[in-house]
């Protein structure tokens, strides 16, 4: 049993009761949930046949019915019946808050991502379940945990926003830098342009200047775009592409890419509206590219002092991300288990009738007989956190259906219990084939 | 013995197909998302579908666009899931599926840069299962024969550019010439492929692509009604893989009028019902909306045999139709027209 497990037994509040899969029975089921006996051996009598079970009536009074529940539920002793199934999901009256925990819970996703995706050194697994396991929270409480993450995940995007922001300029500014270098080497050993200009042959042509055109382009995009460069402006055009040396991060999808720097030298306007257009297409990073040498040593000191500058601002940044990430594993399991209990609740609470003079809540559950003391001090227990003067206490009624199915079980018998009932759950009261698979089993299938 | 071998291929994708289709919303899904009353509810009720946390874990406000994009992406992923596990000869049908969508992205394309719009905001309209890599350059071709031989000659929609090649400048009405005449080379491509592979996969999907081209003739026809297109330009359109040809193809662009049209599917039993005249009641339906019907009654018999690629087809089909109902009803929610709410068409039946 893993901690999951450990989780969803805290925060569901039934014992593992079963049901016949027949027409007559209310549909409605909690999530069912093992009982952990721990050194309590289970009577083997009730392994045999069912437990006794019977339908109690709770009245909770208003006040203090969200504590009584909560303990019910830490005990995990009772399954309650939906008294309202004729009321839509969202006309429940606790809807307000179950959307309330939603919200939270939401946000715990944002965070756990963010934690995912930033922290450093990377968490080895998911985030450990607190221990001991917390309680579900009181209303203030509640709104504490809403105010906190709300501003812890307020934060926490904004620096990641600035975070992402930096490193998309730092890379285009390591891009341009690696245009630069690369370029260098074919513009230097190409011819001047000026030749063609003061010949005098090309008279009657009007734009004879040299226009260029630089940028990087993802490697993997680089023969289709060649291809479609050819194509398009064939003969006007001449295409260079070199390799980067160092990887840079590609913006979008964070990893590291080595990118293809491309100089294309054209000669006319229409051309160069085509050329611009195709690197668009391709989502290409071009760069304003300068004509002569001098021009081209002051961009490149320009660039190297602006890299440097990025470089420490984009360390602070991550020095408090990295902060804020520690700060958000501290208490995100917390949080998490405790939301979970109080949407539990919630929905149970959805689950009960008001009475008429909505002075308490009326519930009707089923609770195994011998248990009915625990239940009973249960409900002062949650009577007395919440400092309300009147008792909760409950009504054992008649019940016309059968009641569910209740098996205590372990560890050890669990396994046996599942295979048993994948076949079909033995009705109320009838004899359970597991205590026979537990004998027979091992001599069938493990001599 | 194709059943025999088919499952060493595509078996687990089979099985894939099936079980996502075991998610499609049923009568009572869409009864549901019908009683609410706002977004908000919608919401919460789509979450105990197959379609889980989809729309609630976005940040943004909960809009019909919204809505509408997150169940294509959701679309795109199974999508994309199922093309790069599959082998050939499934690979080279599921691409088939995507050309439909490339083609309609070029023309959506084709027509934004005419209007001078920027590609940028373009683009997040395209398809994206029909997305290829040299479509946003699709704005510089000025003619046919510029697009094909620049641009779209790489992509796999070269090899419907047969007749499509033409030298007339590219204006609006040309563009829908275009999107025609490619779609006529490819569905008969598709066609002859599905046949070509024979068995199931022909009994199946041969029947769907007929009636995709009847309704592709039957729609051209209603819509030339009123333009300068003459029979003759329309006959070159016509698919000519359906069951109306050649007679029905023939009749149909001598039709003048929407009364002719009908005369000719008055010939032809399953066309007869979808042209047959409403009776005077509240739910009147689209020509549209009976072809859609008619088109997910053929799709959902796909299921009922296996060992063949047309689940798959059949799948992304009422996957579409699925999200088309769905905006419809969000459609009427957020602007509380309840009385059309009823308008969708529903899928599979479903138990309760």
């Amino acid at each position: 049993m893993g901690d999951e497990r450990q989780l969803s037994r805290e925060a569901a509040v039934t014992y593992r009761c079963v049901r016949r899969y027949e027409a007559g029975q209310p549909d409605t089921q909690q999530r069912g949930v093992q009982r952990n006996s721990g050194g309590r051996q289970a009577t083997m009598g009730s392994m045999f046949r069912s437990e006794e079970v019977c339908l109690v009536q709770l009245f909770l009074q208003s006040g203090s019915a969200y504590n009584c529940v909560s303990e019910l539920g830490e005990l995990g002793l009772v399954e309650f019946r939906d008294l309202n199934p004729n009321v839509n999901a969202f006309q429940r009256k606790f809807v307000g808050e179950v959307r309330r925990c939603e919200e939270l819970e939401k946000t715990f996703t944002f965070l756990e991502q963010e934690i995912n995706r930033s922290l450093s050194p990377p968490l080895h697994g998911p985030l450990p379940p607190p221990c001991p396991t917390p309680l579900a929270p009181q209303p203030r409480e509640l709104i504490t945990i809403e105010e906190e993450s709300e501003r812890l995940a307020r934060e926490l995007k904004e620096v990641s926003r600035n975070r992402d922001s930096l490193r998309a300029q730092l890379t285009q500014l390591c891009q341009y830098r690696g245009v630069l270098t690369r370029t260098h080497s074919l513009t230097a050993s190409q011819a001047p342009p000026p030749v063609l200009e003061s010949q005098g042959l090309f008279d009657n042509r009007q734009d004879v200047h040299l226009s260029f055109v630089a940028g990087v382009v993802h490697p993997w995009k680089v023969p289709s775009f060649e291809r479609l460069l050819w194509r398009a402006c064939r003969g006007y055009i001449i295409v260079d592409f070199r390799e980067m040396e160092d990887p840079l991060q590609h913006p979008g999808t964070g990893e590291m890419v080595q990118w293809t720097v491309f100089l294309i030298s054209y000669w006319g306007d229409q051309i160069g509206q085509k050329v611009k257009k195709i690197c668009d297409c391709f989502r290409t990073q071009t760069f304003a590219y300068p004509e002569s040498t001098a021009e081209r040593e002051e961009i490149l000191q320009g660039l190297e002092g602006r890299i440097e500058d990025i470089k420490s601002v984009l360390s602070q940044t991550e020095a408090f991300l990295q902060q804020l990430l520690m700060r958000a594993v501290a208490v995100l399991p917390q949080w998490k288990v405790r939301v979970q209990k109080c949407k539990a609740v919630q929905m149970v609470l959805n689950l009960c009738s008001p009475s008429v003079t909505d002075k308490c809540l009326i519930a009707e559950a089923w609770c195994p007989v011998a248990k009915l003391p625990e239940l009973q001090s249960a409900l002062r227990e949650g009577g007395r956190k919440s400092g309300s003067g009147v008792d909760s206490f409950y009504n054992r009624l008649p019940s016309s259906t059968p009641p569910p199915t209740l098996f205590p079980l372990n560890s050890f018998t669990a396994g046996f219990q599942n295979i048993v009932d994948a076949y079909g759950v033995a009705s109320y009261r009838e004899v359970n084939p597991a205590v026979y698979t537990i004998i027979t089993f091992p001599f069938l299938f493990a001599v | 013995m194709a059943e025999l071998s088919f499952n060493v291929d595509h078996g687990y994708l089979e099985g894939l197909v099936r079980g996502m289709k075991a998610g499609i919303l049923t009568q009572t899904d869409y009864h549901n998302l019908a009683q609410c009353d706002t977004l908000e509810d919608m919401k919460l009720h789509l979450q105990s579908t197959d379609y889980g946390k989809l729309l609630s874990s976005s940040e943004e406000d909960l809009t019909v666009s919204l809505v509408d994009n997150k169940l294509r992406e959701n679309l795109v992923t199974e999508f994309s899931c199922l093309r790069t596990n599959a082998l050939p000869p499934l690979s080279t049908f599921l691409d088939y599926i995507t050309y439909s969508y490339m083609i309609d992205n070029v023309v959506l394309l084709i027509t934004g840069a005419l209007k001078q719009r920027d590609v940028a905001e373009l683009l997040p309209r395209c398809h994206p299962l029909g997305a290829f890599d040299q479509m946003a350059a699709v704005g510089i071709a000025r003619t046919p024969t510029e697009l094909y031989s620049a641009i779209l000659v790489d992509t796999p929609l070269a090899q419907f550019f047969q007749d499509a090649v033409s030298e007339s400048n590219l204006d609006e009405m040309e563009a829908e010439i275009l999107r025609n005449k490619l779609y006529k080379a490819y569905l008969e491509s598709f066609h002859s492929f599905c046949k070509n592979i024979g068995g199931a996969m022909k009994d199946i999907m041969c029947p769907v692509l007929e009636f995709e081209a009847d309704r592709r003739a039957f729609i051209i026809t209603v819509n030339s009604f009123g333009t300068d297109l003459s029979g003759a330009d329309r006959s070159a359109l016509y698919p000519s893989c359906g069951k109306l040809y050649p007679e029905g193809l023939r009749l149909l662009a001598k039709a003048e009028d929407h009364e002719q049209v009908k005369a000719v599917a008055d010939c032809y039993p399953d066309y007869k019902m979808i042209f047959d005249d409403p009776e005077p009641r509240s739910d009147f339906k689209t020509l549209e909306d009976r072809f859609f019907e008619q088109e997910v009654k053929l799709n959902t018999l796909a299921f009922l045999q296996q060992f063949h690629f047309g689940v798959f087809y059949s799948y992304i089909k009422l996957k579409e139709q699925e999200c088309r109902n769905i905006v419809w009803i969000a459609e009427c929610v957020t602007q509380r027209q309840k009385s059309k709410i009823h308008n969708y068409i529903p899928i599979f039946q479903g138990k309760n």
